[in-house]
C-alpha cells in the first residue's frame, strides 16, 4: 500500500485543509501502519508533565550551599597547599644561603653590596647601548619596518591587556 | 526588558534570590524532561537539580539572545544524554509512585470514571516504557517536539544538531514508536485472548 502523501503529513504533524483531512480519513479507515502513526501522535500530543515533588526549590537552595561550601573549602585547601609548598620549595632552596649568611654575615653583607654595585653598572651600561642604537637605528631600519615593530609591540601589549583582564575578571556563581 | 530577563541578568550579577526566581519557574518543565528521558523520579530530581546547578555555574555564558528556557532544557537534555550514554539502564520503572509522593497521577479509584482512569494510567505507562526504547538523543528530540512544541530549528540549536538530521531523527523515532505501540496492542490483544479461554466462568 502507498502511504504517500499521509504518512509524511502525519510525521510532520502538518496542518491539513478540510480536504486533506478527508482524503487522511478515508486512508486511515484501510492503512493499520498510518492508523498507528495518527495513533501514537495523539497519545505524545496527550501526555502530561510530570511535577517534582514538593520543596524541589528548597532542595536546590540546601544543594547550592552545600556546593559553594564544598568549593569555598576546596580553595581554602588548595591555597593552603600552594603557600605551604611555595615556602617549602623556597626554603629547601635558600637553605644554604641562608646558612652561609648566618655562618659569616660580613662576608654575605659584602658579596650583596658587590652583586647591587654590578647590577646598577649593567644596568647603567645596558641604557648607554639603547641610547647608541637609538640614535643609530632610524638610519639602518626603513620607516614602514620600524612601524610594523611599533604595531606588533602594540599588538602584544594589548595581548597582554587582554590577558590581565580575562585573568582578574571573575565570572559570577561557583565555578567548576 | 522582561521579568525573565531581568532575573537572569541579576542572577548574573550574582543575586542568589533571582536565580530561586528562575528554578521556581522552570523546575516543573526542566523536571518533566528529565524524567521522560531518565524514566525514574529520583534519577529525575537529581538531574534536574544538577541541571539548576551547571546553570548557576554558568550562567556568565548564557548569551541573552537565546530564549533561557532554550538554553536550560539544552543542558538538561545534554545532561540526560550524557547520563544515559554512562550508565545503559537496564529497565525502567514501571511504578506509578515515587517515595514522596506526588509526582505522578495514580488512578484514582474514587474519581467518578475509575476505569478510565486506569486506562489513562496505563497509556501514560506504555508511553514512558516506549520511549526507552528510542536512542537518547531522538528521545530528546521527541520530549521536546511534544511536551515542549519546540520547533525543529529550536530543537536543533538546543541538541546542536542540523534541522534536517532533527526532521530525520523525529521521522524516525515516530516510526519506532508506532512500531513499539502496534507490538504492544497485540500483545494485549493476545493477553486479554488468553485471560478470556482462563477464565473459569467458561
Amino acid at each position: 500500500m502507498n502511504h504517500q502523501p499521509f504518512e509524511l503529513w502525519l510525521l510532520d504533524d502538518k496542518y491539513l485543509s478540510a480536504a486533506e483531512k478527508r482524503e487522511l480519513d478515508a486512508h486511515l479507515r484501510t492503512c493499520t501502519h498510518c492508523t498507528t502513526l495518527a495513533k501514537t501522535g495523539l497519545v505524545l500530543r496527550s501526555a502530561h508533565v510530570v511535577a517534582p515533588a514538593a520543596g524541589f526549590v528548597l532542595r536546590f537552595q540546601q544543594r547550592l550551599a552545600a556546593q559553594k561550601i564544598a568549593e569555598r573549602r576546596r580553595r581554602l585547601w588548595g591555597l593552603i597547599v600552594l603557600i605551604v609548598s611555595g615556602v617549602g620549595l623556597l626554603g629547601w632552596f635558600a637553605a644554604p644561603y641562608i646558612y652561609a649568611f648566618i655562618a659569616s654575615p660580613i662576608e654575605w653583607l659584602t658579596a650583596s653590596i658587590g652583586y647591587f654595585l654590578y647590577v646598577v653598572t649593567f644596568l647603567q651600561a645596558f641604557s648607554e647601548i639603547l641610547k647608541v642604537l637609538a640614535r643609530m637605528a632610524p638610519n639602518f631600519i626603513p620607516p614602514y619596518a620600524l612601524m610594523v615593530m611599533l604595531s606588533a609591540l602594540a599588538g602584544l601589549g594589548l595581548i597582554w591587556v587582554v590577558s590581565i583582564w580575562r585573568f582578574s575578571h571573575k565570572p559570577q556563581g561557583v565555578t567548576a | 526588558m522582561n521579568e525573565e530577563q531581568a532575573w537572569v541578568l541579576q542572577a548574573q550579577q550574582g543575586s542568589d534570590e533571582a536565580f530561586t526566581r528562575l528554578v521556581e519557574t522552570y523546575q516543573t518543565p526542566v523536571f518533566n524532561l528529565c524524567y521522560r528521558m531518565l524514566g525514574e523520579p529520583e534519577l529525575a530530581e537529581d538531574a534536574a537539580q544538577e541541571t539548576f546547578l551547571r546553570t548557576y555555574q554558568h550562567l556568565h555564558r548564557y548569551d541573552q539572545k537565546r530564549p533561557f528556557a532554550t538554553w536550560l532544557l539544552s543542558i538538561a537534555a545534554h545532561y540526560c544524554i550524557d547520563r544515559l550514554r554512562r550508565r545503559k539502564f537496564s529497565m525502567f520503572s514501571m511504578d506509578a509512585e515515587d517515595e514522596d509522593g506526588n509526582t505522578f497521577e495514580l488512578p484514582d479509584p474514587n474519581s467518578p470514571n475509575p476505569e478510565a482512569e486506569s486506562i489513562k494510567g496505563q497509556t501514560r505507562d506504555r508511553v514512558h516504557s516506549m520511549l526507552k526504547d528510542l536512542d537518547e538523543t531522538d528521545r530528546a528530540a521527541i520530549i521536546m517536539r511534544y511536551w515542549y512544541d519546540y520547533s525543529e530549528i529550536e530543537i536543533a540549536e538546543s541538541l546542536r544538531l542540523t534541522v534536517s538530521a532533527v526532521k530525520s531523527r523525529l521521522h524516525r523515532a515516530r516510526k519506532e514508536l508506532a512500531g513499539l505501540w502496534q507490538e504492544q496492542e497485540e500483545d494485549l490483544l493476545a493477553e486479554m485472548e488468553r485471560r478470556h479461554h482462563e477464565s473459569p466462568a467458561f
